[in-house]
C-alpha cells in the first residue's frame, strides 16, 4: 500500500465554518451603532469622566446632619430604624420561598421530559412557564399592587411567581439529567408514575432542590430591595425613600444590611448543601 | 406459565430485534438465553414484562395478554414479575431499604406511598427478602456505599419484595467480577429451586449458561435458533447460534467459590 493511497483513503478537511467570523461583525457593528450618536445612545466617554467627580461628593460629603453625609460614613445611628422594614423583607421572603418552592417540586415533574405523563401536559406546561419567566418580578409586583393595593402581600405575590418560574426551570431541567435506570426498576415492578417518581427520581434530585431554594431565597432578599421602591414593602421601601431624600448616608447603611444578610444566607446554603450532597 | 406466540418486535428505527419467536417456559424453571449483543436477548426479556411492546404476535403470561393489557392490567401483571438488571438500577442516594421497599409499591397506596408510610407488613417483607440474599445488615446503609455484587444483591432483594411469580434477570453478571458472578448466579438459582419462582436469564458467558441454565435457548439476529436442555448443549451448539467460533471472551472461566 502506498502513502498516496493512504492519502486519499483520508476524509478531506472540512471548508472553515463562515459562522464565527459573520458573528463577530456583526457583534462588533450592533455595538457601534448602539454606542453611536446617530442611532444609538450617544455614549461619550469625555462626559462620563467628567461625571466621575460628582462621585466625590456622594461618597466623602461633609454635613453636621448625620443622615445627610456621604455613602462612606454610614449613619449607624439610623440602623434601628431599619429593623422591621428589614424584618418585614424576611418574613416576605421565608413566605414567598415555602408558597414558591411548594409549588415549583410537582410542577417540576410534569415538565421535564423524564416524568412528564405525556406530551401534551410536556408542552403546554413549558408553555405557561416560558411566559411567568418573560415577566420581570417587578412587573408582577405592579399588577398586583394595581390589583391589591400597596403592602407586603402584593410583594409576595410577585415573588411566588418569581420563585415558581426559577425553581421549575432548575429542577425540571436537574430531572431531566436524572439516572433513568431507577425508573425502568419502578416502572417494571408494577408502581404507578406517582411512585416511581416519589421513589426513583425525587431521592435523586432532592439536594439539589433543597440547594435551589435556598437560592431563591437569596434572590427574594435581594428582589425585595426593588420590589420596595414600587410599593410591595420590605427593605426596599425604606431604600427607596432614603435615596430619594439624598440621604446617603442612611442609604449605605441600608446597602451594609443588604450585603450582610445576603452574605449569611450564602454561607448558611452553601453549610447546609454540603451536608445534604 | 409464559407462551411466546409468533411474537415480533421491530423499533421505529426498522430493527427487527425479535422475529416471529414461539416458546413455552413452564412453571418453576430455569432458563437461560444466550446469543451476541444486539441478538435480542434483552428485547425478549422486556417482552415479558411489556416493557418494550410488541409489533406482532403476543406473549401471554399467567393467562393475560401482554400486547392487549390496558395500562391498569399490565401494572397488576408486573407487580408478580420481578426484574433484575445489569447496571443494578437502584438510586444510589438513598438507603437499601428504601430501594427494597421499591418492590412494595405496588401493594401500597398512593397517599402512603408518597409519604413514605409504607406498612410494617411491607417492611417485613422487604427485610426477609434482604435475608434471603444475606445483606440485611445494610439495610440502612446507602446503596452508593455498597459494592457491585452488593447492589445488584440488593436488585434481587427488591425483585424478591414484590412476592414475584416470574423473575427476568437482564445480564445480571455482565458488570461483575467472576466471583461476585457465581455469588450472585447461585442467589439466583436457588432462589428459583426454594421459592419455584419461573426465572428467565440473559447470560453472555456460555460456562455460567451451562452451569446454572436448566434450559437454554439461543437467539440470533432476533430468531430463536436453539431450544433444548442445558447438559445437551455443547460447542457445536454455541457455535452455531454464534455463528462463528468460540473465543476466551465467550466464557468465565473462573470455578465457582465453594
Amino acid at each position: 500500500m502506498t502513502a498516496a493511497a493512504d492519502a486519499r483513503s483520508r476524509p478531506a478537511k472540512p471548508r472553515p465554518s463562515l459562522a464565527v467570523p459573520l458573528g463577530i461583525v456583526s457583534f462588533l457593528v450592533i455595538t457601534w451603532l448602539a454606542v453611536s450618536r446617530e442611532f444609538g445612545i450617544g455614549l461619550d466617554v469625555g462626559e462620563l469622566i467628567g461625571n466621575l467627580t460628582r462621585i466625590e461628593g456622594l461618597l466623602w460629603r461633609v454635613s453636621t446632619d448625620q443622615a445627610d453625609r456621604g455613602l462612606l460614613n454610614p449613619n449607624w445611628p439610623f440602623l434601628p430604624q431599619t429593623a422591621e422594614p428589614m424584618l418585614e423583607t424576611l418574613q416576605m421572603a421565608v413566605i414567598a420561598s415555602a408558597i414558591g418552592c411548594g409549588l415549583a417540586l410537582p410542577i417540576a415533574f410534569f415538565v421535564s421530559r423524564v416524568t412528564t405523563p405525556n406530551a401534551g401536559v410536556f408542552n403546554a406546561g413549558r408553555s405557561v412557564l416560558s411566559v411567568i419567566r418573560a415577566i420581570p418580578d417587578i412587573l408582577y409586583a405592579l399588577i398586583f399592587i394595581a390589583a391589591l393595593g400597596v403592602g407586603p402581600l402584593p410583594g409576595i405575590l410577585a415573588l411566588i411567581f418569581f420563585n415558581v418560574g426559577v425553581v421549575v426551570k432548575l429542577l425540571s431541567e436537574t430531572v431531566d439529567g436524572v439516572d433513568v435506570g431507577p425508573i425502568e426498576a419502578g416502572r417494571a415492578s408494577g408502581a404507578s408514575r406517582a411512585q416511581t417518581v416519589r421513589w426513583a427520581v425525587m431521592p435523586q434530585v432532592l439536594p439539589n432542590y433543597v440547594a435551589y431554594s435556598l437560592y431563591v431565597f437569596e434572590l427574594n432578599i435581594r428582589a425585595s430591595t426593588v420590589l420596595g421602591i414600587v410599593g410591595a414593602g420590605g427593605i426596599g421601601r425604606i431604600l427607596y425613600r432614603e435615596y430619594s431624600l439624598f440621604h446617603w448616608s442612611n442609604l449605605s447603611v441600608v446597602i451594609v444590611e443588604v450585603f450582610v444578610f445576603v452574605i449569611l444566607i450564602e454561607f448558611v446554603s452553601i453549610w447546609l448543601r454540603r451536608r445534604l450532597v | 406459565m409464559i407462551r411466546f406466540q409468533n411474537a415480533s418486535v421491530t423499533y421505529p428505527g426498522g430493527v427487527h430485534a425479535l422475529r416471529h419467536v414461539t416458546l413455552e417456559i413452564p412453571a418453576g424453571q430455569l432458563m437461560v438465553i444466550v446469543g451476541l449483543s444486539g441478538a435480542g436477548k434483552s428485547t425478549l426479556i422486556r417482552a415479558i414484562n411489556g416493557l418494550v411492546p410488541l409489533t406482532d404476535g403476543d406473549v401471554i403470561v399467567d393467562g393475560v395478554s401482554v400486547r392487549s393489557a390496558k395500562a391498569g392490567d399490565l401494572r397488576r401483571l408486573r407487580s408478580k414479575i420481578g426484574m433484575i438488571f445489569q447496571t443494578f438500577n437502584l438510586v444510589k442516594r438513598t438507603t437499601v431499604l428504601n430501594n427494597v421497599l421499591m418492590g412494595r409499591l405496588h401493594a401500597t397506596g398512593t397517599a402512603r406511598s408518597l409519604l413514605g408510610w409504607y406498612r410494617p407488613a411491607d417492611v417485613e417483607i422487604a427485610m426477609q427478602a434482604l435475608e434471603r440474599v444475606d445483606i440485611v445488615e445494610k439495610a440502612y446503609v446507602r446503596a452508593a456505599n455498597l459494592s457491585g455484587g452488593q447492589q445488584q444483591r440488593v436488585g434481587i432483594a427488591r425483585a424478591l419484595a414484590q412476592e414475584p411469580r416470574f423473575l427476568l434477570a437482564d445480564e445480571p453478571v455482565a458488570s461483575l467480577d467472576p466471583p461476585t458472578s457465581h455469588v450472585v448466579m447461585r442467589d439466583l438459582q436457588r432462589i428459583n429451586r426454594d421459592l419455584g419462582i419461573t426465572t428467565i436469564v440473559n447470560l453472555h458467558f456460555l460456562d455460567l449458561a451451562k452451569v446454572y441454565g436448566e434450559r437454554i435457548i439461543g437467539l440470533r439476529a432476533g430468531e430463536l435458533v436453539y431450544d433444548g436442555n442445558a447438559a445437551h448443549a455443547d460447542e457445536h451448539v454455541f457455535r452455531d447460534i454464534y455463528g462463528r467460533s468460540l473465543t476466551a471472551d465467550d466464557v468465565l472461566e473462573a470455578k465457582p467459590v465453594v
